[in-house]
């Protein structure tokens, strides 16, 4: 990426620091790696929220809170991502610029102070994360599992993504299971812990207004706690589709009817054919001028959403519609004739014009926000690519309409899946 | 001719100016971004439900969700949707329609100039028929369905409707089915011409660009349409008890546990401007010391395992309405209510100190900062405030005038105990278990 600079910290993490002065923030994000996995995953999701109760220095919540607080804000947040087959743990430190505080200094010197803490000193019992603790997190945590059906849309691509990689790591539930959470005691979370922190592969990222050999040195200070040999994490499996076609209804109490279709594009970020399958994207659905949104809704009326969108890390792409449940037949159909148009190269030169347009402006708009630009970076060391936004920008220029119809030979569809009402599935 | 706000502390200055027509545009450069973003933006939103029709002395009451729906449309234009025409120069162009503002926006990475003008020009050039009114009809039905499954928006909305008895606040800014199968080409364009006339609007520039040229382009797009001067909208609202139109109420949708919202009514209202707006900041400082993540009131809740890290407040003030809402998802509403209504007494017993309230300003001012980092953000924040008269700019300044007597004076008079209502939603009784049917 764009003026980025690599470095290896003494135990092995690496950081990369992009020095700008367009932001108000400084914002440092450590992110561990695992492989996503059922036996790890819950312990992994849950994890953060155990650390984020305390550390030996601010041992309650609230003191944390408060003490954070009086750093102008500053925020300390984590978060679990999934991305192929890794989950990503991150631990954030949101912290204003100095520069912008004439009466304060060390702003960052101070919320980094914090973070160590949380990360390395964690409130303990024994030989285990103190119970208390453990225990009220672990009952938050089954109420986030249990929440994903609060959010309809939210629910309906996890659910069609969870039947259509069933038999592979990628099914599983970021957050986990019910099942393993049970499993888990302030003990055998601490020992999960100790092996988390020290083997899991780990990237800091630093972005805003200070130098690089700053930054170095504090994050030297700040993460210096001891580390093994980094954890080996298997590579995602991509597959091929090509197979039959699965569909799946689940009936739930609903007014709208969620429509969600899996494909397989076997093509993933590091490949060659990334950025014809981005285009191809584009073009289908990725806009309000692309097919899904020109002829779902503005010309046949039937939703409101509808896009499609990639799975980058696992060669997988989604469709998905909100609309009226009585309308699943039509709204697959226009559907399909759309990815149908694509196999057969029928689209304009303005939608092939106008989607390249649109992705160059989606590139360049991501130097403009921290958190993209990290994500970026991520997807970069996870994909193995090292380029500016220059070098990504010719990929996308060099794209023709061959190459397009190249990549939608390989698109093919998995598992349709459609969250209906009550008494809604009879009607295929 | 040109104006200029500046704020040393953020080492941001807005270039700005008044059109003859009555427009005000503002431009603030921001060096070093390649993303160039504008707002066209007018005072019409889902409370301005009756209003005197400009040009005929009429008075109307329109289909609720009209303004939304004028949003849509106005993107139409004759063979097409303007927003081909953004797609083709490489821009991405969008609107929103809340409680009192509409907004069209864009942004780009190149062809600004372009895309500005198109902005410009449709949004002074409604173009609608009768055919394309009704097939927007099933897109936007699609978009008020999916929020009726979305229990974060109902538990807010039937707090509002428990809160108000008149004032078309609690009105879904979409409106219903049926209220938007009752909108016509006639009633898009008699609001049109009563809300999108300059005076009533404004336009906000962010990015790294030139002010002097940004004015000039604007001047000259507004100058050639000879706009004639327009008189006083009246807009008329309905006078709004004190009282609430109900204590309590509830629903049942397919969720994991109840979600909760509790809402105190303001009942001192009639503010404008910097006076409200210091009240706006006032009552979010309170809210921050009584409710936020450090309280020790969020914390015993936190324990208790009554709410999670999403439970948070916040506090609306407009002129002739306010409100302050307050919630989260809760395995027990019941108990968090009372915990709630419990917690907020011992803290109008126990006072905020002078400690408390510098932590608090100080955390709020550190947020303040963060946020200007959003292009997006500091545009629309900045026209939402200027249509409200506050200067966004004022901010900080607003915020360093505050004194904590009147914090404490806040706390103990806006949460009474007749102003509270409180919403629920509950899980659906007998629907957990969904059914599944495959087919390989």
């Amino acid at each position: 990426m764009t003026g980025l600079s690599k470095f290896t910290l003494r135990n092995g993490i690496n950081l990369f620091v992009h020095p700008t002065d367009k932001f108000k923030t400084i914002l440092v994000q450590l992110v561990l790696h695992r492989h996503l996995s059922e036996a790890d995953a819950t312990a992994c999701s849950l994890l953060p929220s155990v650390l984020q109760r305390g550390c030996g220095m601010y041992p309650t919540r609230r003191e944390l809170a408060y003490k954070l607080e009086e750093l102008y804000g500053s925020e300390l947040m984590t978060d679990v991502v999934k991305k192929g087959e890794r989950q990503l743990v991150s631990f954030t430190l949101d912290t204003v610029d100095d520069r912008y505080l004439p009466a304060e200094g060390n702003l960052l010197r101070k919320g980094l102070g914090i973070m160590k803490e949380v990360l390395t000193d964690p409130v303990l019992d024994g030989n285990g994360f103190k119970n208390e603790y453990v225990v009220q997190e672990k009952e938050q945590h089954e109420r986030v599992i249990r929440g994903l059906i609060n959010d309809k849309v939210a629910y309906s691509l996890e659910r069609c993504l969870n039947e259509m990689c069933k038999n592979e790591p990628f099914g599983v539930f970021k957050y986990g299971s019910l099942e393993k959470l049970q499993e888990i005691n302030p003990e055998n979370l601490y020992g999960f812990y100790r092996r988390f922190l020290a083997e899991s592969p780990a990237d800091l990222y630093v972005i805003g207004g200070i130098e690089p050999n700053e930054v170095l040195s504090l994050a030297e200070e700040t993460f210096d706690f001891p580390r093994a040999s980094t954890a080996f994490i298997p590579d995602t499996i991509i597959r091929n589709g090509a197979g039959e076609v699965r569909y799946v209804h689940e009936e739930l109490d609903v007014n709208q009817g969620k429509l969600v279709l899996g494909f397989r594009t076997g093509i993933t970020y590091g490949d060659d054919d990334y950025f014809p399958l981005l285009v191809y994207n584009g073009i289908l659905g990725g806009f309000p001028h692309s097919k899904l949104f020109q002829n779902v809704r503005e010309k046949a009326s039937l939703a409101y959403y509808v896009y499609s969108r990639l799975e980058k890390h696992k060669g997988l792409m989604v469709i998905a519609a909100g609309i009226e449940v009585d309308q699943y037949g039509q709204a697959l159909e226009i559907i399909s004739q759309q990815v149908e148009n694509m196999a057969k190269n029928d689209f304009s030169a303005e939608e092939f014009e106008n989607t390249v347009r649109g992705l160059r402006n989606q590139l360049l708009v991501e130097e403009d926000n921290p958190g993209l630009l990290v994500n970026r970076a991520l997807d970069d060391t996870l994909a193995g690519r090292n380029e500016d936004t220059q070098s990504l920008l010719s990929r996308l220029a060099a794209v023709t309409r061959e190459d397009v119809a190249k990549v939608a030979e390989k698109v093919h569809l998995d598992t349709v899946y459609f969250l209906t009402n009550k008494g809604g599935g009879q009607d295929e | 001719m040109n104006n200029t706000l500046e704020n040393r502390l953020l080492a941001e200055k807005i270039t700005w100016r008044r059109l003859d027509a009555g427009l005000e545009v503002f431009v603030l450069p921001k060096p070093g971004y390649n993303k160039k973003y504008a707002t066209f933006a007018t005072r019409f939103g889902s409370v301005d439900s009756r209003f005197v029709v400009e040009g005929e002395g009429e008075e109307l009451e329109v289909p609720d969700g009209v303004a939304h729906f004028l949003e849509h449309k106005l993107f139409e234009e004759e063979g097409g949707s303007v927003s081909d025409r953004f797609a083709r120069l490489g821009a991405s162009s969008n609107a929103f329609t809340n409680f009192t503002n509409t907004a069209y926006l864009f942004s780009t990475t190149e062809n600004f100039t372009e895309c500005l003008e198109i902005l410009l020009d449709f949004v002074q050039e409604p173009y609608f028929t009768e055919e394309s009114v009704e097939k927007e009809k099933g897109i936007i039905e699609q978009e008020i369905r999916m929020y009726e499954d979305n229990p974060q928006w109902r538990v807010f909305f039937n707090l509002l409707e428990a809160l108000y008895q008149q004032h078309p606040v609690q009105k879904d800014i979409a409106g219903t089915v049926d209220s938007i199968r009752r909108i016509d080409k006639d009633v898009l364009y008699k609001c049109y011409r009563t809300f999108y006339h300059p005076s009533n609007m404004a336009v906000f520039v962010v990015g790294d660009v030139e002010p002097e040229r940004i004015l000039g382009q604007v001047e000259s797009n507004i100058g050639r349409r000879n706009y004639r001067p327009l008189g006083e909208i009246r807009r008329i609202y309905p006078s709004e008890p004190p009282t609430l139109a109900r204590e309590y109420i509830s629903q049942e949708l397919v969720v994991s546990q109840p979600i909760f919202n509790m809402g105190y009514k303001d009942l001192d209202v009639g503010y404008e401007g910097e006076r409200q707006f210091r009240r706006e900041l006032l009552t979010e400082l309170v809210l921050d010391a009584v409710l936020g993540s450090s309280s020790r009131l969020y914390n015993e809740l936190y324990e208790e395992g009554l709410i999670d890290d999403e439970f948070d407040a916040g506090h609306v003030a407009e002129k002739d309405y306010g409100h302050t809402v307050i919630g989260g998802e809760t395995r027990d509403p019941e108990r968090l209510y009372r915990r709630l209504r419990e917690g907020i007494e011992r803290a109008k017993r126990e006072g905020i100190s002078e400690e408390m309230f510098e932590h608090h300003r100080r955390k709020i001012t550190g947020g303040f900062l963060k946020s200007f980092n959003s292009l997006e953000f500091v545009a629309n924040n900045f026209l939402a405030y200027h249509f409200r008269g506050i200067n966004f700019f004022n901010y900080l300044d607003v915020l360093n005038s505050l004194t904590p007597e009147e914090a404490n004076h806040r706390l103990r008079s806006h949460f009474g105990d007749d102003n509270c209502a409180r919403s629920v939603i509950l899980p659906k009784t007998g629907t957990q278990n969904s059914k599944l049917k495959t087919r390989e």
